[in-house]
């Protein structure tokens, strides 16, 4: 008998598991972002209790927070569903990018009488092809060359930035406002602003929620999801079953990328209402892959993990006062998406401390 | 003649390049054993800011180069142990890795008392040979012009060629990443080389980071890599894993980011929004390309083994 812990793979964790495990690495990343606390300085009680006030406590912070999760949870279900099937969607950012422009930009071409809810309608939905269409350049050579799908989105975010930039920055669009001093986009009308639930938190949470709803809901109750979680665990067997994996790299692609498309158009009508590029890149597709990855890629798990992350990035300022940079917050991030990385080793595994070793025989 | 636009281009694409050659020949080492690390990005942010510390501190540009290498050594080190010991999905943890490096580069680099912030670089870069030959036509300043860590990647490069293809370490390596299960039969640590080999890469892009900061820029800027680290994973590809190509891919990718400058001094005006966009445009196009014809996707193959981990008893 050896005194070596072994490990032995296992199919599917039981449910105090699968929901420990996750804590547990939250727990461990919090605990390692104190010790990072401590050496810069601060007192990381006195920090994270600066954070838990300037995010959850009382309506003000709240709402602060759901507005921060909303688009997070839109790209968090964006890098899900890709991810799920194994295709590593990594341009959410770009994608949400394209749908701000083009949502941006239909809000102020559209006449300002238009009725709302159509206005609303199809500003989302203006969103929603932009970012489809972005995955889709992305997806098509995956799709038919098996094109490494990681390089071709992740090029593509920087292309959108600079779009983006452009449009602002760089040119005087049809984006820009000619009459503002410094460069920044025109405001969009009133009909192309996302009414408002309690004081900056708008109607976009409504839409997230429900896209995390259907999607989970598709996952699970349709054919499309079963061939999509099939193709996941083994493209070769999808195959000769007979479903189309190119298909399907499409379909998911573009549904990935019409998520992220329709946080950037939540983006403008709810928050910014004018296109913002510095307002607006602030990592919320990246945000979104750690948001998934805590999830578990369950997209009801994805609303919960962004209320959380949304909490961490409204308190990124708030630390100031402990002393400590807001910088602090990608670092948690940073910390938070390793520990869950690491978690995952034991959720698909068994610890066997060594007697129990010896009594199932192994060596 | 030696301020013609041509000379002075190709020389500012050797010294844009450089940086992103110590990171894609790493990487190049880290693909080779079997082991994708998409955390380029993040490790050359973290060699960056460590080796722009070390030059404030000692003055040094050796100390401060091998500070940014074992500085994203360090972090590569995480990757080793998620990817090779934990058996986690190898896409995942190069992003984590990304997003971590990215993160505790940015808080170290603008803490409130940090020593970064506004401050000069102490680190001389100086050519390395005399001025004779420098004043060269053409010559001089595209060949001996540089610093010595020019010269030093190139010694690298032609190290790394030699020892891929001409050692018993490096079949060894090869055989790790086209087939661990018979290099584990003939009695190769698979665990052991894609660790070491995982850290030589990290190594390679902190020092390419600490060279960005140190001789390109002359600054620390958080994020200052603006996707250097991404070109590099993509051109492992482009390079096939070639050491020698992935020197000529580094300077071409050098060239398209101070394309910028290059037009400038031609007198050509484009938005520098699209010049900013060329070498990620560059890279879409030719990632595609090179995977939409078989045969050569065939010919310049990745490691058979490359992102897949290893486990014996997984038989």
């Amino acid at each position: 008998m050896t005194l070596r812990v072994s490990v032995e793979p296992r199919a599917r964790p039981a449910l105090p598991v699968r929901l420990g495990v996750p804590v547990a690495s939250l727990a461990a990343a919090g605990l390692a972002g104190a010790v990072v606390i401590l050496i810069a300085g601060a007192s990381p009680f006195e920090a994270y209790r600066t954070m838990l006030d300037a995010s959850l406590n009382g309506l003000r912070p709240l709402t602060r927070t759901l507005v921060l999760a909303t688009p997070l949870i839109l790209t968090g279900l964006a890098a899900a569903v890709a991810f799920r099937m194994k295709v590593w969607n990594i341009g959410a950012e770009g994608q949400l990018y394209m749908g701000a422009i083009a949502a941006a930009g239909l809000a102020l071409a559209l006449p300002p009488g238009t009725p709302k809810p159509l206005m609303l309608l199809v500003i989302l939905a203006a969103g929603a092809v932009a970012g489809a269409l972005w995955a889709g350049l992305a997806a098509l050579p995956k799709a038919y060359f098996n094109t490494n799908e990681v390089i071709t989105t992740l090029m593509l975010n920087f292309v959108a930035l600079y779009f983006m930039n452009y449009l602002i920055f760089g040119s005087v669009s049809f984006w820009r406002d000619p009459e503002a001093m410094f460069p920044q986009g025109k405001l969009i009308g009133d009909a192309a602003q996302l009414p408002i639930i309690s004081h900056r938190l708008h109607y976009g949470l409504l839409v997230a929620l429900a896209a995390a709803l259907v999607l989970w809901w598709s996952l699970r109750g349709t054919t499309w999801g079963f061939e999509l979680r099939t193709i996941g665990d083994s493209p070769a067997a999808s195959r000769y079953a007979g479903m189309s994996v190119s298909g399907k790299i499409l379909s998911v692609l573009a549904l990935s990328g019409a998520l992220a498309g329709v946080a950037g158009a939540i983006e403008v009508s709810g928050v910014l209402k004018t296109l913002d590029p510095r307002a607006i890149a602030t990592e919320l597709g990246f945000t979104g892959i750690v948001v998934a990855a805590v999830a578990r890629l369950n997209p009801l798990g994805v609303v919960p993990v962004a209320v959380l992350l949304g909490a961490v990035v409204a308190s990124g300022t708030s630390l100031q006062t402990a002393g400590l940079e807001a910088e602090i917050v990608f670092l948690l991030q940073g910390l938070i998406f390793l520990f869950v990385a690491a978690g995952e080793f034991f959720l698909a595994n068994r610890l066997l401390l060594p007697r129990t070793a010896a009594a199932v025989g192994s060596p | 003649m030696n301020d013609t636009v041509l000379v002075l281009s190709i020389v500012s694409a050797i010294v844009a390049g450089t940086p992103i050659l110590f990171a894609t020949l790493g990487e190049v080492l880290t693909e080779r054993s079997g082991v994708m690390n998409l955390g380029v990005e993040g490790m050359m942010l973290i060699g960056g800011v460590t080796g722009f510390w070390a030059g404030v501190q000692t003055g040094n540009l050796w100390l401060a180069l091998l500070a940014g290498g074992l500085a994203g050594a360090v972090l590569s080190g995480i990757h080793a142990l998620l990817a090779i010991s934990l058996r986690v999905n190898q896409i995942v943890s190069g992003l984590a890795l990304v997003i971590v490096g990215g993160g505790l580069s940015a808080f170290w680099g603008s803490s409130g008392d940090s020593p970064l912030i506004q401050s000069f670089n102490g680190v001389r870069v100086d050519p390395l040979l005399p001025e004779a030959l420098r004043d060269l036509p053409a010559v001089g300043p595209i060949l001996f012009g540089h610093d010595p860590v020019v010269y030093l990647s190139w010694l690298i490069v032609a190290a790394a060629a030699y020892f891929l293809y001409r050692t018993n370490a490096g079949l060894s390596l090869r055989a790790v990443g086209e087939d661990p299960a018979a290099a584990d039969a003939a009695g190769l640590s698979v665990a052991g080389i894609r660790y070491l080999f995982t850290l030589v890469g990290g190594f390679g892009a902190g020092v390419g980071g600490a060279y960005l900061a140190l001789a390109v820029l002359g600054t620390w800027q958080t994020g200052m890599t603006a996707g250097a680290g991404w070109i590099a994973v993509a051109l492992v590809i482009l390079a096939g894993w070639r050491p020698w190509l992935a020197l000529a891919a580094s300077y071409v990718f050098g060239a398209l980011r101070t394309l910028g400058f290059t037009l400038q001094i031609a007198g050509v005006e484009v938005p520098s929004d699209f010049l900013n966009m060329i070498p990620f445009v560059v890279t879409f196009l030719v990632v595609i390309v090179v995977s939409a014809n078989p045969e050569r996707a065939r010919r310049v193959g990745a490691p058979a083994s490359l992102g897949e981990p290893y486990a014996r008893e997984a038989r």
